[in-house]
């Protein structure tokens, strides 16, 4: 049920990235602009691979849309809980009578609506330069939904592991971007040596990509059942540890 | 004989080694005025973060209007407003914000949340900036707000955490009159303080704490006799400092 206490949250969650929206909403579109005209217009058509039958720039629109998914989810969700505990107003919500569940739903919603609108955008931006159409859009609901639930909550966990701004940023440079980069944005896994390629199939965001990929251009690199079920996967459990942690009081109650 | 507006049992929190509330028992009872005094280091912001939620405690247990603060937490937490030492704001909302927020997370829908805030700015003399960024606010202005976020949601137990430190004489003695006023109304009021004179001008109740530990409970006059309290609460401190 939706309560009043979980959409006032909510709400609060998505006014702060609109009150900042260069900062949060406008830098992934140009990022997403230059990408696909250095690598897709420029770059990309000197590349001959097979790619399904898509041309690179086809291939390359659903990774930068998984890639702004995951950071504007992740980078949401981070921020948000971890500058409340820095300026220590999380103490507004844990006096407040909401539910520890109603606590995770509120940040959760307002990481989710980001990453949306922003992988939105992308998408519209792309159409600029190649029309892909969407070849499953279930699956891509499905994707998009599951991938920024996934990254909230890695965000919010990130939030509440930091106790300072050089750990916070840690967890993004270190592991998030390798591991979006070596999913196969920019590269089909076909691209990659042999010997390497059980790094990919070790990666999740190589799953998701690839999900994510059939349903906007229907070829993906693994079955879109599997992809679809480390993205379900991941995404329970990820929230039933944030949940559990914020009802424990991990880092938020002294 | 009506359930107290909180009572604490065999409460123990312990930060690490160090045991900052040792086996503490207390009773607020309904509609009083409970000074809550002690030196720095005492336990009196430790306990008042156990009451209302802000921290875990290792053994005891704590009950709010009759409802456990671990187990009916939400039920505890609709009964408290509590008003901290420092001003924790959130910086993305305006001065209206902050209070019609503050609302909506106790489940008060927004119309309503905005008339009771305007109100509450009305009554502190903040309207005219309801629109602006708090930390625009001078440090005054900063303390009434938080009065205003504490009582949003109109709670039975007011709980104040040196609700007048570094305010000037005149918010000084408007805080006392507004305290006095709702505290008449029948709201409950714990206010720890440094000020003596606030404590003894204000408060029924006085509790003294002294190294996690209640050295005295009783009402306000009984304490101080015909000293006043500051001197009797020195002589109670001091004597508690010399045992070894």
């Amino acid at each position: 049920m939706i309560t009043v206490g979980l959409r006032t949250l909510a709400r609060r969650e998505i006014v702060r990235y609109f009150v900042v929206f260069s900062q949060t909403l406008l830098p992934p579109l140009v990022s997403s602009t230059l990408f696909l005209f250095v690598f897709g217009c420029s770059i990309g058509s000197r590349i001959e691979v097979d790619l399904g039958g898509n041309s690179y720039l086809e291939f390359l629109v659903p990774g930068l849309v998984m890639m702004h998914l995951i950071e504007s989810s992740y980078a949401n969700a981070s921020s948000s809980l971890f500058i409340s505990r820095w300026h220590n107003h999380i103490q507004e919500l844990l006096l407040s009578p909401l539910s520890y569940a109603e606590m995770v739903c509120g940040y959760l919603a307002g990481a989710v609506s980001r990453g949306l609108i922003v992988g939105t955008g992308v998408y519209l931006i792309s159409m600029l330069f190649v029309r892909t159409g969407v070849a499953h859009p279930m699956w891509v609901l499905y994707f998009a939904l599951t991938v920024t639930v996934i990254f909230a909550s890695a965000g919010l966990l990130t939030a509440l592991w930091a106790d300072g701004f050089e750990k916070l940023s840690f967890w993004g440079t270190f592991v998030l971007s390798p591991l979006i980069y070596f999913g196969g944005v920019f590269h089909s896994v076909s691209m990659v040596p042999d010997a390497l390629r059980p790094l990919s199939y070790a990666n999740p965001v190589f799953y998701l990509i690839s999900g994510l990929r059939y349903g906007l251009i229907g070829g993906s690199d693994v079955p879109v059942g599997i992809s679809a079920g480390v993205a379900g996967g991941l995404a329970v459990v990820l929230v039933g540890i944030v949940t559990s942690l914020f009802r424990a009081g991990w880092r938020i109650r002294s | 004989m009506s359930v107290p507006a909180i009572a604490v049992r065999g409460l123990v929190k312990d930060y690490g080694s160090f045991r900052a509330v040792e086996n503490l028992d207390l009773d607020v009872e309904r509609g009083d005025f409970l000074a809550f005094l002690g030196p720095n280091g005492a336990g009196k912001t430790t306990t008042i973060h156990c009451v209302t939620g802000l921290c875990r405690y290792a053994s005891g247990s704590i009950r709010v209007m009759g409802h456990d603060v671990t187990t009916d937490y939400r039920s505890a937490r609709r009964r408290i407003g509590l008003c901290p030492q420092e001003f924790n704001f959130d910086p993305f909302l305006s001065i209206e914000g902050i209070l019609v927020y503050q609302a909506g997370y106790f489940g008060i829908g927004r119309a309503d949340a905005t008339v009771r805030a305007r109100r509450l700015l009305d009554r502190f003399r903040l309207s005219d900036k309801k629109d602006q960024d708090f930390r625009k606010l001078s440090g005054g202005m900063k303390r009434r707000l938080l009065l205003c976020r504490a009582l949003v949601h109109d709670p039975d137990i007011l709980i104040l955490d040196e609700p007048t430190a570094g305010a000037d004489i005149e918010l000084k003695y408007q805080i006392w009159d507004f305290l006095r006023e709702i505290n008449s109304a029948g709201k409950t009021i714990f206010l720890t303080t440094h000020y003596m004179e606030e404590a003894e001008r204000l408060s029924r109740t006085v509790v003294v704490l002294h190294r996690g530990r209640i050295l005295h409970r009783g009402s306000t006059p009984d304490f101080h006799g015909d000293k006043d309290l500051e001197t009797r609460y020195l002589e109670l401190v001091r004597e508690a400092e010399a045992e070894p």
